[in-house]
This record gives C-alpha cells, structure tokens and sequence, in this order.
C-alpha cells in the first residue's frame, strides 16, 4: 500500500480515465474486437484510454499476424488509428510475453512494456477499469 | 485403438492441453489447431518432443499458426484442414480439447 502510494506521487499523476485490458488472443473470439470498439468509442468522445495487455491478450499485438488466413476480418489493422484517438497509453505485461517466448516485436509503434509490478501500478491509477 | 487429438485451445489460458497430454497413448496423433497453435511455444510442448518415441505424430494446421505469426517449428509436421479428415480415418476415435 504505501509503495503504490509513493510512486504516484512521486513518479505520475493519478488518472481518472479508462483502463481496458485485454486478456484473450486475437482470433478464437469475439473480446479483442469488442475492447477495440469501446476504446475508439471511448477515444472519440475525448475520453482518456489507455489500453492494457495481459495474458493471452499479448498476442493481439505480435507483428506479422495474418487474421485473412482464417478467413477472419483483421480489426488488429485498426490499432494504428490509435494515436488518431489520442490513445497514448498501451501498456504490456512483460511477464506475458517471457512466458510465451515472444520477442518485443509489435506491429503497432509507442508500446510500453512493463514489469508486473509496474503493469499494476500503472492499471491502479486508473478509477475505470474494463476487462475483455 | 488410437485415439486422434484435437487441442483448439491456448495452454497459457486453459489447462486442456494439459489434460490431453495426461490421456496421450503412444499410438496416438495431435493436431494443434486455431489457439492450439500457441502451444508449440509451451514448455509442455517441449517435454511432449522429448517424450515422442517415433510411433507418436504432432501436427500444427499450417495456415493457423501462420495467421497467428508463430514460427514454422521443424519438430511437427505441418499439415492442411484436408489432412485432418485423411488422419480422423486412421484413428478409432477423435477427442477435441475445447
């Protein structure tokens, strides 16, 4: 408790925006797509966002995905009008990615990769928070 | 008696592949597909490569790990969705894991 407390103080300003995180991989459901369409809704009422990446959500944002090849429709492609919406904010568990074996290698630009420990700080300074 | 193995889910987010590796005979064959992709970068994945003694066969639906931007691993073979009914006639019966 007094750690949190000392490192919004000391570090960033406590935010009231929106908290999304993601926890489920790009194609075999419908949650990514969903989170998507809250956080340009969101972004688009000038709402602040800012997107979390945990789990099996880490790999919505591996580069060199190809969702036409199971005949879906890639809405990953649409993660490149974020900063169109103003959503600065895309955080991922780097636990996440080290337990699958991926590399840092994502196919959107401004992600910031973060301990556990600084992904809970950062999702904590947040009054909202949806998960999908 | 052979049993074909369909694991359609990711090992980081269910314990199903888990499940199906607990069952496994050694006359038996996995197919990973759609989020079953994911687990050729399971470390159960790489105690299951140890463990297969030949007769065994892992196979990974080509175009569901290429969507899923997973690299092409050279320890399991890389079949169609063709393939998949060719391998449900060489087997006495088919478990999907989902």
């Amino acid at each position: 408790m007094t750690s949190s407390y000392t490192q919004e103080k000391n570090d960033l300003p406590p935010s009231n925006g929106l908290a999304i995180i993601n926890s489920k991989a790009p194609f075999s459901s419908n949650h990514g797509k969903d989170a998507l369409d809250v956080a340009l809704i969101f972004g688009s009422f000038e709402q602040k966002v800012s997107l979390f990446f945990q789990g099996d959500g880490v790999y919505q944002l591996i580069a060199n995905q190809d969702a036409r090849l199971v005949s879906i429709k890639d809405y990953l492609k649409t993660f490149s009008a974020f900063e169109f919406y103003d959503i600065e904010d895309i955080y991922v568990c780097q636990q996440s990615l080290v337990n699958r074996q991926l590399e840092e290698k994502f196919h959107i630009g401004d992600v910031q990769v973060l301990s556990s420990i600084e992904f809970g700080l950062a999702l904590n300074r947040h009054q909202h928070v949806l998960r999908f | 008696m052979s049993t074909l193995h369909l694991v359609r889910q990711s090992a980081f987010a269910t314990n199903d592949f888990a499940q199906c590796l607990s069952v496994l005979d050694h006359q038996d064959s996995i197919v990973l597909m759609d989020d079953g992709c994911y687990n050729l970068k399971h470390s159960l994945m790489d105690s299951l490569i140890k463990r297969v003694d030949g007769t065994l066969s892992i196979n990974v639906i080509t175009r569901h790990a290429q969507a899923r931007a997973i690299e092409i691993s050279a320890a399991v073979q890389h079949i169609e969705m063709s393939d998949v009914v060719e391998l449900t006639f060489n087997h006495t019966k088919v478990i999907t894991w989902q």
